[in-house]
């Protein structure tokens, strides 16, 4: 018998939503009965207003909603300090410190947060969050891959996670798995046909996260897609949780 | 028939129930890398966690050439006797073609749906030049399944693809993907109104709780598995399947008795 999985999930999160997939789970206890139902143990999560409507808020009621849950672990949506709306990098890194955050998320371009990734607007906290190796969290469907390029480049020891990303993409990953050890990426939407064994087979399994982008989707799937995957069991018990502890372990050197 | 929770999580094959694929494809695709695209290795999924039988429609049959894909189609079939079957391939845009199609697809006993991508072939569910499709389906009993979506497809939205069922009740109407990740409560509404449509569970952006729903909101008797594999990998369509908080007698219904209620597998 293969020896049980410990999931640990790096994309969830807490809130309403004003487009809902089917149905809203808006609280932390809502989520913690949908990991229980997919046997998921541990999760990262974020607010949803944090990102949709304004971060500042929404990780002030991240903060709410979580604590005394030991299962859950912040991660708070950032700006670029310039507007005074979050405080400069020498301000915020220790802010995150103290509150326990894991890892952040950066909403850029027009349609979303309303800035760019570049080093002319979001250097400073780029660099001090490769500084501090806290893990960076791009949603695929709303940065450029050109963008991904230039920041696995610009900061080699950033780890640059990958969320989102879909059974459509492997033409673009696989070129930066070749050249980078700092990107990842979770399983929520990562799919495609036998991807996770080539994948593994090409790579190792260091840049697969599990993910499951509960609640708006089950963990189900997620949890079925590494827990039949054909790999190692080191393999796989990485996937679903050690590369992800790994990269927590790493924070603040 | 107990125990998904601790098999799944062990990546034990559900080998205890029938699990039938009534969506799935074939074959390389321009726009993704697929590294389990032939009809091997997609079957090595398979038998991964248990799915004993798929029916493929090859993924070029309504981007590129109908009568390949529907060749590669029939070639496989005959390879793997038991394991795949078949949905041919229709094109409205190539109604001749396409009847054409149909006769010499279902020649084959293995060939048991029908199968119309209207937003890949850029024809709508209620183009006049899909009647002769539908008046094959009528006279064979065949399941037609559409590729559908909520909204922003003109072609094939659920809508569209709902007063084309009722145009046609004596075609079993398979609702691919249940029209998308936002379809769901939509989905449900035309299935309770149409009693000749089924919905299909495909999809790689999985609601929460969406097996529950479907299955409270219609019964489990009108809901079908499928995985879109080799798109998408089929062990998460099972996991969301064994896994939902549902009867057993619903995962017997949903994993393959309604299959076997709709289709003759030879």
């Amino acid at each position: 018998m293969t020896k049980k999985l410990r999931f640990f999930d790096c994309n969830c999160s807490v809130g309403r939503t004003g487009h809902p997939h089917l149905f809203d789970i808006p609280d932390a206890a809502g989520l913690l009965q949908e990991m229980t139902t997919a046997g998921i143990e541990e999760a990262f999560v974020y607010h949803t207003v944090a990102r949709d409507a304004h971060p500042p808020l929404g990780n002030a009621l991240l903060m709410e909603e979580i604590k005394s849950q030991p299962r859950l672990h912040p991660v708070w949506v950032i700006l670029p300090h310039h507007t005074g709306e979050m405080p400069p990098p020498h301000q915020l890194l220790p802010e995150l410190k103290a509150q326990g955050v894991c890892a952040v998320r950066a909403h850029p371009t027009r349609t979303h947060h309303s800035f760019s990734l570049a080093e002319w607007c979001s250097g400073e906290i780029i660099a001090a969050l490769e500084a501090a190796r806290i893990p960076l969290i791009l949603d695929t469907e709303i940065v450029s891959w050109d963008d991904v390029w230039s920041l696995l480049k610009s900061y080699p020891h950033l780890p640059l996670i990958m969320a989102n990303c879909s059974y459509r993409h492997n033409r673009f990953l696989y070129p930066l798995f070749e050249k980078f050890r700092n990107i990842f990426v979770e399983t929520s939407r990562f799919m495609g046909g036998g991807t996770i064994e080539d994948v593994v087979k090409h790579f190792g399994a260091h840049p697969i996260l599990f993910g499951t982008n509960m609640p708006q989707y089950t963990g189900t799937a997620a949890v079925a897609l590494i827990a039949y995957a054909e790999i190692e069991a080191r393999d796989r018990e990485a996937i679903a949780a050690g590369n992800l502890r790994r990269l927590v372990r790493e924070m603040w050197p | 028939m107990t125990g998904y929770f601790e098999r799944i999580h062990a990546g034990l094959s559900l080998n205890d129930i029938e699990i039938i694929d009534m969506h799935a494809h074939l074959g390389p695709y321009f726009n993704m890398h697929i590294p389990a695209s032939d009809p091997a290795a997609m079957l090595r999924l398979m038998d991964r966690c248990g799915i004993s039988k798929a029916v493929v429609s090859p993924n070029l049959g309504w981007d590129s050439d109908l009568v390949l894909a529907n060749t590669m189609m029939l070639q496989v079939l005959a390879a793997f006797p038991g394991r795949f079957y078949g949905a041919c391939a229709v094109n409205g845009n190539y109604p001749e073609l396409s009847l054409d199609e149909l006769d010499r697809c279902f020649r084959d006993k293995r060939v048991v749906l029908i199968k119309i991508h209207p937003s890949g072939t850029k024809c709508r569910l209620d183009d006049s030049r899909m009647g002769g499709i539908y008046e094959f389906a009528e006279r064979r009993k065949s399941p037609v399944l559409s590729h559908t979506w909520l909204d922003g497809d003109l072609y094939g939205n659920i809508d569209l693809f709902a007063s084309t069922a009722k145009n046609h009740p004596k075609i079993p109407w398979i609702m691919g993907h249940s029209g998308g990740p936002y379809g769901s409560w939509h989905a449900v509404e035309l299935a309770r109104q149409t009693p000749n449509i089924y919905l299909d569970i495909t999809l790689s952006m999985c609601p929460a709780r969406q097996i529950e729903f479907f299955v409270k909101e219609v019964g489990s008797e009108r809901v079908l598995f499928g995985t879109d594999n080799p798109f998408i990998d089929p062990r998460p369509q099972v996991g969301r399947v064994g896994l939902a908080d549902i009867t057993d007698q619903d995962r017997i219904n949903i994993f393959g008795a309604n299959a076997r209620r709709l289709v003759r597998f030879l």
